[in-house]
């Protein structure tokens, strides 16, 4: 190129150091001085067009820049422009479109989402990050819980209640969970009776002799809160023991009878109290209104 | 009027082959570290639960062994052999000299044993505690006292460009460093203290410090550095004089406005903000002036870069400069900043600089120091050529995952769905980020088995060096 040939033409600067360095004195590259006066100018424009330069307390705006939002309580604004307004702007629009919907849902009930397509499809959108960011911690993000921890949203039994209104009740105020500690208040033997019972009720092969003593035990102790017939009661929280659901007791994870009977007598040694949080005042009526439908569809709902 | 190349007895290389091992040694250190967190973050488990080497503790550690570890040393060692040889004078201050290596070397060690013990003042790039902070600023000082001092002994009737460098890097960091430290502490006896500025002002304080770090500890410094050993190292004269001057003084006055692009979008006022958003547009073409510059000296003995790894490396470093400060003003602008502020595009920027531009030119430019160091050639040419490809390709890797990791994630946080709702919940941005954060551990590990290739071939080299130096004695005793 001729690059080379300027470069031959073009002296050093005359000064060398250390042997053999030394300078050519070639002017700037022409499109390198172009280019950075386009920066210049650049620079220049955007300072009349954006707020730059403090005067005194105040700034310059910037000139035809103006931006125009409503805030959440309805209050329009005309600023000059700014980052803050900006983000404020584009709150409003998510709002807005959101606004239709929610309207919509404030007035429903849930059989009127259930009926309308669009407007259950909102709430499934608006679930999943609810639904993850306030519930997934305990839940998981599909819902499928934790053995022993945190219930299995995804079944169709329900501690608590499986109706629309029983979600809504344990969302809004939470429930507490209370499974006494039997070791000391029964015998061993007693316990292991109870365990073997327990067992029978889904049907595993136990010994059924003791299975008959532990009914005994399991009428005067533990029907109170279970049922009489051992189907759990909602207004308790206990546990349905019929139904080959394990909500505490890590049976399913057992590959042997014993290691099942072993499970079983975890649990009523030692009791389990669970908490599920109040979601009152951290999740609006409207959030809990969409989490209640969205985990009501989750599992078989009642 | 080519002055006569002075005695090499004349000069103090000792303080240089100093600084040279510890260099390599900090940067094996910091590199490796930098690789442990890279893994953590694809792979936690790897936190094993161990306060001292959880991400939050060995990050500072990373950056303080590669910035101030390698980097530092590698300008300490750079910038006294440079100032010699180009003033043609005998490094000033002899044990002021020795002062600086040991004093240096105990604020590196310091400063990592502290931060894996928990003791930070929570300032990026400066999580030094008061009594470190000290201790550098009277290092800093001497250092500047040794280099003024050389310069003024110099039997050269003028200054060579890489000095300037260098010098503005010295002054600027000593003003810096002190500025950014200013603080109370809490007792005489605890590591804690309180910044003197708080708030706004304080972070403003903190990213003036920050993004002038970048500009004259990696940037100006290791452009001294460039403007010495490329022109060397290819035999030809840097090729343009005035470009040097226009650019040197155009960088040294933009840098000093840039760093609240670090702060765009947060309590900052939005007139700051601009100002920081267009004198970095304004620095992009006085940074190019540098890049034009190195890469233009190579002009002309293009062939070289087929005969020598060093060239290549010297190249490659100038191109990931001119492409790092393309992109550094591109996203400080604040719309683009919008996308990839708190992303990983950052750290993909920062590492195109500090793998690409820094750690590249300080490779190059040691490979030429250490043989006339040691009065002996490199032990293995095949071994530096293993090295540019392992640091290369380490750095693509890098870069490219973390484009992916920066811009997805930045996209995946702020995407809205048909319903005015958000398309993504945290969770899926995170799990998003671990295919990438895996291909960036990789790209860590190429890069630093490329270190530990050049750890080994300079030690070879120097035992190859000692041993003809005594075969050498013995034939003449």
């Amino acid at each position: 190129m001729s690059k080379d040939k300027t470069q031959k033409s073009v002296q050093t600067t005359g000064h060398s150091w250390d042997g053999d360095l030394q300078e050519y004195n070639n002017p700037l590259p022409r499109w390198w001085l172009w280019a950075f006066y386009a920066t210049i100018v650049f620079a220049v424009v955007y300072w009349f067009l954006y707020p730059t330069l403090p005067i005194g307390r105040d700034y310059t705006k910037g000139i035809g820049n103006e931006i125009t939002y409503t805030t959440a309580d309805g209050k329009t604004v005309t600023t000059h422009w700014n980052t803050r307004a900006l983000f404020l702007k584009e709150q409003e629009e998510a709002r807005k479109r959101q606004a239709v919907y929610l309207e919509k849902l404030a007035k429903a009930s849930y059989e009127d989402i259930a009926k309308d397509p669009e407007l259950s499809a909102f709430v499934f959108s608006r679930a999943k990050v609810l639904f993850a960011d306030n519930c997934a911690a305990c839940h998981q993000r599909g819902g499928n819980g934790v053995l022993g921890e945190y219930p299995n949203l995804l079944d169709d039994s329900w501690l608590w209640g499986g109706t629309f209104a029983d979600i809504q009740q344990t969302i809004t105020n939470g429930r507490h969970g209370n499974m006494p500690a039997w070791k000391g208040q029964l015998s061993d033997q007693q316990i292991g009776d109870v365990v073997e019972y327990v067992l029978s009720l889904s049907g595993e092969p136990v010994d059924a002799d003791r299975a008959a003593r532990g009914k005994t035990v399991f009428m005067n102790n533990c029907a109170v809160c279970h049922g009489q017939d051992a189907r759990g009661q909602k207004f308790l929280g206990s546990a349905n023991l019929t139904d080959k659901i394990w909500t505490i007791a890590k049976v399913p994870q057992a590959n042997s009878l014993d290691g099942k009977r072993n499970a079983v007598r975890q649990v009523v040694e030692n009791g389990k109290r669970r908490t599920m949080p109040a979601w009152k005042g951290r999740l609006s009526d409207t959030e809990i209104k969409i989490l209640t439908y969205y985990v009501h569809e989750l599992g078989g709902g009642q | 009027m080519a002055h006569t190349t002075a005695q090499p007895a004349q000069y103090d290389y000792a303080i240089v082959r100093n600084f040279t091992i510890m260099a390599l040694v900090w940067g094996v250190l910091g590199m490796t570290a930098g690789l442990y967190i890279a893994s953590e973050l694809a792979w936690p488990f790897l936190n094993y639960d161990i306060p001292q080497i959880t991400f939050g503790r060995l990050r500072p550690v990373h950056t303080t062994l590669v910035i101030f570890g390698f980097g530092g040393s590698a300008l300490f060692a750079t910038s006294y052999y440079v100032v010699q040889r180009t003033c043609q004078t005998r490094l000033w201050g002899g044990p002021l000299a020795r002062f600086t290596f040991w004093g240096w070397q105990l604020a590196i060690l310091l400063a990592a044993v502290t931060y894996m013990a928990g003791y930070t003042q929570a300032r990026e790039y400066a999580e030094m505690t008061w009594p470190i902070d000290i201790l550098i600023a009277v290092v800093w000082v001497a250092y500047l006292v040794i280099y003024v001092m050389t310069m003024r002994n110099r039997s050269q009737p003028h200054i060579y460009v890489a000095n300037w460098f260098y010098i503005a890097f010295i002054l600027a960091t000593a003003l810096l460093h002190i500025f950014n430290n200013l603080a109370m502490p809490v007792s005489l006896f605890s590591l804690s203290s309180y910044s003197l500025q708080s708030g706004v002002q304080d972070a403003m304080t903190q990213w003036w410090y920050g993004h002038n770090a970048v500009g004259f500890f990696l940037t100006a410094a290791f452009l001294g550095m460039m403007y010495y050993f490329v022109p060397k190292q290819v035999g030809r004269p840097v090729y343009s004089y005035r470009l040097s001057i226009i650019h040197f003084w155009a960088l040294i006055f933009l840098y000093m406005w840039v760093g609240a692009h670090h702060l765009h979008w947060t309590a900052l006022p939005d007139w700051t903000s601009t100002l920081a958003a267009t004198f970095s547009i304004l620095l992009l073409m006085p940074s190019w002036g540098g890049m034009i510059n190195g890469i233009m000296t190579l002009s002309g003995a293009w062939d070289k870069l087929r005969t020598d790894p060093i060239i290549r490396f010297l190249v490659v470093a100038l191109s990931f400069y001119g492409m790092s400060t393309f992109e550094g003003p591109l996203m400080s602008l604040k719309s683009v900043n919008a996308l990839s502020h708190y992303t990983d595009w950052t750290v993909g920027h920062v590492h195109s600089g500090a793998l690409g531009w820094v750690a590249m030119i300080s490779f190059g430019s040691l490979y030429h120091l250490v043989p006339r160091l040691w009065n002996t050639r490199m032990w293995s040419t095949s071994l530096i050529y293993l090295h540019f490809w392992l640091a290369t390709i380490g750095i693509v890797l890098y870069i490219s995952a973390m484009w992916v990791a920066g811009i997805g994630q930045g996209l995946l946080l702020r995407a809205f769905d048909d319903y005015g709702n958000l398309a993504y919940t945290f969770i899926e941005t995170v799990q998003f980020l671990h295919q990438p954060y895996v291909v960036r551990a990789l790209g860590g590990l190429f890069f630093v088995s490329g270190i530990l290739t050049m750890g080994f071939n300079t030690f070879m080299t120097i035992r190859q060096g000692r041993r003809e130096q005594a075969a050498l004695q013995a034939a003449a005793a």
